[in-house]
């Protein structure tokens, strides 16, 4: 946890050594430079001291001077900085787009802070379309009712030392918190989310990501990676979720996942209840199927690369994978170009797996979490000889392509498993879940070991 | 350390401080979109700031009478907006005519301008103007712009506006009951929020399909009251293909037809629902749009049952799904969440997400009804039109 704190610190100082330069040239007892400065105009366009290297132009603002930058904002020109001095500033929402080449940078997620709780309208706090080469950090976003920060169809996009918290964490929170999605090149550095409904930092249907250095608590989700191909997670801490780490494909979508590496990582301890928003119905689609006390869980997604994480404490089950069937018996169906519910060439090695004693009380009260706890009890029942040991560690559904080509080799899909311990894996048969007399899971996993 | 600075400053020549502030404002104005910017460098066209400018009304502005040469016209479906009362003109250039497109907006000259006022009624059912939106073509770069005009109080005028604006107003409803709410005035990124497809932005609301039937207010005809709505005579698109407006119009029978989503005389509810989907949510749920995401595509022309949301889960609605399964359940309404996002209000809910704040109660009667009669049985057979 120092490293993270180290690291968001490092960054955030760096922006501080350019504003005090900044302060500095600012009072060489120049009227024009002060006057431009005071007037709130702030052009900054070489002459102020205040100008973003590689920025053609630079524009600082302070608290109180809102409607400027919403202004400002919707009037952007290419090749834009922005920078947010310290203090509180309360918007609605604010959007650029359109643009290319814009940075919004703050003094330090403690120094500068944009509350979006009057937010009327609309489904996020910050939201950034069609932008070309956009950069966000050195701030704090907090409390929107959609989203926090959504940034959509964008192409190289950098989020750096970005807080995005909601100080209530439950369901009337917004879904995520930093939310790229149909983007290329996006890599987010050093951020904390907090308090999402859904996922606290969420990549959607995006080519070639980065998620690094990042924490995430109290939310659904610690981080979610969707319909998202070539994303690397490293280096991240993601705990007091309900679920630390999630990588899910989805039907009917713009593009497919796959090719996600996830490793270095720390998820622990997420074993929160699911808030994720439910009605009478329940919830059984995306992040409410998260049962609380999942270290990490893959659905319906592919090629994935995960190790030498430590995935500690997380009570229900340290690695979770599913198929699009385990939550939606049409997935068979909604097989097309981007989109196979079944996992396939899964590679797990090398992380440190642990868990607690027992499932998470809230487990008991999530539809998947009995379903684990149920896992649980058949395995002790049917084998006495396990001494009522926990839930293996990974749990694979056991819905494999052999039910489409009719086939019974043993791991027709590449999940390859390469880590020690006496109680590493079920294969929880869950077509027959429902079924107590053919239900059979079992931890037989000579096939799926690469050892 | 500033405030000692700022203390300097004044001090050492508050006049040279506020000219050199003033120029810098200047200088903000025009980089930032100030009059006469229209994001273009080097000509194209430039933005007026106030409507009265541009000489598209005679007598009272605020009457909108057009101008010779402004075309009004009418949308079969159109946008809900609050209950807004809306005033639809195309302004073409002079000697320019429209090209028929049979598939989405029809093809105008450079230089048009659409022009489109949003106004209410009060309680007391007068009518009260609160923003004009401009869509133009730039000559220069073939590119659609945006800008809006908000209304004066006094009704004088409308003075151009990028910011957007929340104005507290109560107006009467289709059945004329009163509605308080705050309405929003669309800045420039909700605008072009709705308008851009694949990074361009285009006009939404003049397809031929939508364009094709017979206004109630025709400006030609036998006059209010008498127009033969059976009589393709008097069809808008007709009328302008007489006046030599529009060029390249086939046989009207042979023009594609979107029905209108009251008319319950000549279609169906299944078609009534669809069209209102189109026109109320398809400029971003379809492909390309600002809703690409979600998966959900509710063109009229949609046939994939998933896309229109039939038994499809939602991707990113979050808590605005209301912890439903499904955007369309058949034959549960209840329990679809693409009619309890249309009856919701709240932000991060309410769909759509922009121009809306009040339920539109007879729209949301309409879905549910559709929803309901949907087949529980084979939901995931394509639809077919003939079904709906």
């Amino acid at each position: 946890m120092n490293t993270f704190e180290y690291s968001a610190e490092k960054s955030s100082g760096a922006v501080y050594e350019r504003i005090s330069a900044f302060r500095i040239s600012i009072c060489v007892p120049l009227i024009a430079i002060c006057s431009v400065f005071f007037a709130g105009c702030h052009t900054g366009t070489g002459d102020g001291g205040n100008k973003e290297p590689g920025y053609k132009t630079t524009i600082a603002f302070h608290p109180g001077e809102e409607a400027k930058i919403v202004e400002a904002f919707l009037s952007v020109k290419d090749s834009t900085c922005f920078l947010l001095e310290e203090g509180l500033y309360k918007f609605d929402n604010l959007s650029i787009a359109q643009v290319s080449h814009i940075r919004i940078k703050g003094e330090g997620y403690d120094k500068t802070v944009l509350d979006f709780s009057m937010q009327t309208q609309g489904g996020e706090g910050i939201r950034i379309t069609n932008v070309n080469g956009f950069e966000i950090g050195g701030l704090t976003i907090r409390d929107s009712k959609g989203d926090l920060l959504k940034i959509s169809k964008c192409r190289d996009v950098i989020i750096a030392g970005l807080h995005a918290v909601w100080k209530t964490a439950d369901s009337t929170s917004g879904g995520y918190a930093i939310y790229p999605v149909m983007c290329r090149n996006v890599l987010i550095d050093s951020c904390y989310a907090e308090g999402s409904s859904d996922a606290g930092i969420y990549v959607g249907q995006t080519d070639s990501a980065i998620v690094r250095n990042c924490r995430a608590a109290k939310n659904v989700a610690g981080c979610e990676i969707e319909n998202t191909s070539h994303a690397k997670v490293y280096g991240n801490e993601f705990y007091d979720n309900t679920a630390g780490f999630l990588i899910f494909d989805l039907p009917a979508l713009s593009k497919r996942g796959g090719f996600v590496k996830a490793f270095d990582n720390y998820f622990h301890d997420n074993n929160t209840r699911n808030f994720a928003k439910s009605g009478s119905f329940g919830t059984s689609w995306g992040v409410g199927n998260a049962s609380p006390g999942s270290g990490m869980i893959i659905l319906a997604a592919s090629n994935l690369d995960i190790y030498q994480n430590r995935i500690v404490n997380n009570n229900s089950c340290s690695i979770t994978i599913a198929s699009g069937l385990s939550v939606d018996d049409k997935a068979l169906e909604k097989i097309g170009e981007n989109y196979f519910p079944i996992p396939r060439n899964i590679s797990i090695h090398d992380n440190t797996l642990q868990m607690g004693g027992a499932f998470p009380a809230a487990a008991y009260e999530h539809h998947i979490g009995k379903i684990l706890v149920g896992i649980e009890q058949k395995l002790n029942a049917q084998d006495p000889g396990r001494k009522n040991k926990r839930i293996p560690e990974i749990m694979y559904d056991g819905v494999s392509t052999n039910l489409l080509n009719h086939g019974t080799a043993a791991n027709p899909d590449s999940i390859c498993i390469r880590q020690t311990g006496g109680n590493v894996f079920v294969n929880a048969d869950f077509l027959n879940v429902a079924n107590p007399k053919k239900w059979h899971p079992t931890t037989e996993w000579k096939a799926f070991d690469c050892q | 350390m500033r405030k000692t600075c700022f203390f300097v400053g004044i001090v050492a020549g508050l006049i040279v401080i506020s000219v050199l502030a003033m120029q810098g404002c200047n200088d903000g104005g025009a980089k930032s979109g100030g009059p006469g910017s229209t994001g273009l460098a080097g000509g194209g066209f430039v933005f007026k700031e106030k409507l009265s400018e541009y000489g598209f009304f005679v007598n009272k502005l605020s009457d909108l009478q057009p101008a010779p040469g402004v075309l009004p016209y009418e949308l079969v479906t159109p946008l809900f907006t609050d209950y807004a009362v809306k005033d639809r003109f195309i302004v073409l250039p002079a000697g320019q005519t429209i090209r028929y497109t049979a598939q989405g907006v029809l093809d105008f000259p450079d230089s048009t301008i659409l022009v489109k006022n949003f106004a209410y009624r009060n309680p007391s059912n007068q009518k009260i103007l609160i923003e004009t939106r401009l869509l133009v073509k730039d000559p220069q770069d073939k590119r659609w712009e945006v800008m809006d005009y908000l209304w004066k109080e006094d009704q004088s005028d409308a003075i151009r506006h990028i910011t957007g604006a929340r104005i507290p107003i109560t107006l009467l409803d289709d059945r004329g009951d009163r509605i308080s709410t705050i309405y929003q005035v669309p800045n420039t990124n909700d605008c072009k929020r709705c308008h851009i497809n694949n990074d361009v932005l285009t006009p939404i609301g003049p397809k031929a399909r939508n364009l094709n039937f017979v206004r109630a207010r025709a400006e030609t005809g036998p006059g209010r009251g008498g127009v033969n709505r059976e009589d393709t005579g008097f069809n808008q698109l007709v009328i302008w293909a007489k006046q030599g407006r529009l060029s390249g119009l086939p046989a009207i029978g042979q023009v594609e037809r979107l029905p209108g989503w009251k008319d319950s005389l000549h279609f169906s509810v299944g078609q009534r629902a669809r069209a209102y989907l189109d026109v109320n949510c398809a400029h971003c749920h379809t492909r390309g749009g600002d809703a690409y995401n979600t998966g959900l595509f509710l063109e009229y022309q949609q046939t994939d049952p998933e896309h229109i949301g039939i038994l499809k889960a939602p991707v990113s609605a979050g808590g605005g799904a209301g912890g439903l399964n499904y955007d369309i359940i058949p034959g549960d309404a209840t329990h679809s969440i693409l009619a309890y996002r249309m009856n919701s209000t709240e932000p991060g809910t309410a769909m759509p997400e922009l121009a809306r704040t009040v339920i539109h109660q007879e729209a949301v009667a309409l879905i549910r009804n559709w929803i309901d009669q949907l087949p529980r049985k084979r939901p995931l057979k394509k639809l077919q039109q003939k079904e709906q």
